[in-house]
């Protein structure tokens, strides 16, 4: 395997210099392009109190495409779906390699925390949040309980 | 070009390439001290900017206030005694070869067009009605706004100053025009130009690349605001990775083009030769694409023919478009589909009308009815060969070829036998190309625009053509998890075969089974 392109060591170096809050980022001791991320649920969110597991992947050719992020604990969220895949523009064509593995994180956590169940990749979800916000919001306080809290 | 330079220049870093000039000027002493001549013909060596050689004052002003007052003011006027020998320089297509010499740092960087890459370049002027190399400038041009457009400086023309002023009537002054050759190779005379790539500029304050925060020299300084900067490879990268998805924007004005990848505004490349640092393929492909762009923003079509895509400019109401200097192919203009007299044959081929935005709405579910419907049709027609007399879908199994089973025909056609001869092997190679072309048809949706097939494999419900950047809403969403790795690894054609070479050789057993069970009960009932 190549050698890490010198802005994955920086990024990486600032990550566990700098932490962003709410959001921890670890490298994986065999391969340094893939990160173990902890993003804990927003205040005032449903998903609060609940800390997701997700996987985060810099490909060959980032930061020219985008990082593959993955969320691995379940979450009721209308652009997340069953198998944790995120539905976010900067993830997609909006990406840009002035984006950083920082600023994705925090713009996941930022989804969390404003879900859009107009632009849905979770069809079932969003047509819930849609007709029925409230009781969404209770399964996805459920979920988070069940599936975001233990240990 | 002329520009006189004061004494304090080193010509090494006049960055003067091959073909320049040099003139030696010794001027006779005169007391000088500058507070008491201001109006002196002799160049005031407090306003150093001037003295400095063109190139210098252009780059250094382009970036650092501090910078270049850094190197401008080594001398000060204290120092102006005695004899001033001035250094007039001549920088013109001529024939005096300048020695070779290091360069510690290019100015600019050109598209060589006769060395087919990014070389150093150097700059040149000439009057800008006469062409004449023999050309003064008034004042140094301060940065590259007054290098790049027309009659921003003005100077006086040595050639012939008479002719110049009574070609304008004195109504304006003559201009100076600049321009830029390739540094590296010997002049091929006066039309051996290069393209100036402004953009490419030495990293004279270590500037970090935005994308491998490498810090490279030389780098490329994106028009925007911010002025963000990716080293050449990054830059080279950044190209190729849009135009693969082809995401370049067909500007108005400069032409197939990109902005800067940190999103600010108004920071689209003007000189699409920047684009020229790809290499002669992606470069050819870059030229393609923003053909075909072109041809559409036109109001023009492209053949719809694989591996034709010849661009087409016809009148806009014409619907019958056959493509003349191409294949050859005829199309409807309206569904791309071969040409045809009526209404367009497919359901959602009928209006183009993408003014709404490209969305349409069908109910998920019922989508998904209709393609399985759609499904066991199409099946049914890929799988059976209608009876030549009495169209009943007919099956072939391996051991009956060409005897029709259908117990309906058999009355009718029987004195011909319903027999067809068919090669075996071509027949399968028929079918299999149906097969890959209905499949294509039932499991994807078509570009509203382009009608390219599209297939969504998970993901949000937004869809972007590649082809089209048409974005679209997909349904009846096809989940094929983890299919989009063996996709990007074997590439589209070879992953559609393969993936729909498994999907129908499981319908077709699913269908046989089916026949099976329809025969058990027919049999049944009999009993």
């Amino acid at each position: 395997m190549a050698a890490l392109p010198r802005r994955i060591i920086k990024e990486t170096q600032r990550l566990m210099q700098e932490p962003v809050p709410g959001i921890s980022a670890v490298p994986d001791d065999s391969n340094a392009r893939y990160f173990h991320v902890i993003v804990t649920g927003p205040e005032d969110s449903p998903f609060e109190g609940g800390l997701f597991k997700l996987e985060l992947f810099l490909p060959e050719d980032y930061p020219m495409s985008a990082p593959k992020v993955r969320f691995i604990t379940k979450i009721y969220h209308p652009n997340i779906d069953r198998l944790g895949r995120i539905c976010l523009d900067i993830l997609k064509d909006k990406w840009s390699p002035a984006l950083q593995i920082r600023t994705v994180l925090l713009s996941i956590q930022a989804l969390l925390s404003a879900p859009n169940p107009d632009d849905p990749l979770a069809n079932d979800v969003a047509e819930l949040w849609k007709v029925n916000e409230s009781e969404a919001i209770r399964n996805a306080k459920e979920w988070t309980r069940r599936y975001a809290m233990d240990n | 070009m002329g520009k006189e330079l004061g004494d304090r220049i080193r010509i090494a870093e006049c960055d003067l390439g091959q073909q320049s000039i040099l003139h030696v000027i010794k001027i006779k002493a005169k007391q000088k001290l500058p507070e008491l001549s201001p109006n002196n013909n002799i160049i005031d060596e407090t306003e150093e900017q001037g003295n400095s050689p063109l190139c210098t004052t252009l780059n250094d002003a382009m970036f650092s206030s501090d910078d270049s007052s850094a190197r401008a003011s080594t001398g000060s006027t204290s120092e102006i005694d005695a004899i001033i020998p001035m250094l007039l320089l001549w920088l013109s297509r001529e024939y005096y070869e300048f020695q070779e010499k290091k360069k510690p740092r290019v100015h600019f960087y050109v598209y060589c067009p006769t060395c087919k890459s990014l070389k150093p370049g150097k700059i040149r002027v000439r009057c800008h009605f006469c062409k004449s190399g023999a050309f003064t400038v008034h004042a140094a041009p301060q940065n590259w706004h007054d290098v790049l457009e027309p009659k921003q400086i003005t100077g006086l023309c040595e050639n012939t100053p008479e002719l110049c002023a009574n070609i304008l009537n004195n109504s304006e002054p003559t201009f100076a025009e600049f321009y830029f050759k390739c540094s590296e190779h010997t002049s091929l005379g006066e039309k051996d130009e290069a393209v100036p790539l402004y953009l490419i500029r030495p990293n004279l304050r270590d500037i970090p690349c935005l994308a491998c925060a490498d810090v490279s020299d030389p780098i490329f300084v994106f028009p925007c605001a911010e002025g963000h900067v990716t080293c050449l490879d990054c830059f080279r990268q950044y190209c190729v990775t849009k135009l693969s998805e082809r995401q370049f924007w067909q500007h108005p004005e400069y032409g197939y083009t990109l902005a800067c990848p940190a999103g600010c505004s108004d920071s689209f490349i003007k000189e699409v030769h920047h684009f020229r640092l790809l290499t002669e393929a992606q470069y050819a492909q870059y030229q393609r694409f923003g053909t075909e762009e072109f041809v559409l923003r036109s109001g023009g079509v492209l053949c719809p023919q694989p591996g034709c895509g010849m661009g087409i400019l016809a009148d806009v109401d014409c619907t019958k478009i056959t493509c003349i200097s191409g294949c050859g192919y005829v199309f409807c203009r309206l569904c791309l589909q071969g040409f045809h007299i009526g209404e367009c044959q497919s359901t959602e081929s009928g209006n183009i009308s993408n003014r709404e935005g490209c969305l349409y709405n069908v109910d998920p579910t019922r989508a998904a009815d209709a393609r399985w419907d759609e499904a066991s049709r199409v099946a049914i027609k890929v799988l059976t060969k209608p009876c030549p007399k009495c169209r009943t879908p007919t099956e072939r199994d391996g051991f009956h070829i060409g005897e029709c089973q259908s117990t309906e025909s058999g009355n009718i056609s029987n004195r011909e036998g319903c027999l067809y001869n068919a090669d075996p092997t071509r027949a399968a190679d028929a079918r299999w190309d149906e097969a890959s072309r209905v499949a294509i048809k039932v499991l994807t949706k078509p570009c509203p625009k382009c009608r390219t097939p599209t297939e969504r494999d998970g993901g949000c419900m937004h869809m972007v053509c590649t082809e089209q950047a048409v974005s679209f809403i997909g349904v009846g969403c096809v989940k094929h998890h983890g299919l989009e790795s063996v996709w990007e690894a074997i590439g589209l054609d070879e992953f559609l075969k393969m993936y729909f070479f498994i999907k129908y050789q499981l319908l077709y057993l699913f269908i046989l089974l089916i026949n099976l069970f329809v025969n058990l009960v027919v049999e049944l009932q009999k009993m």
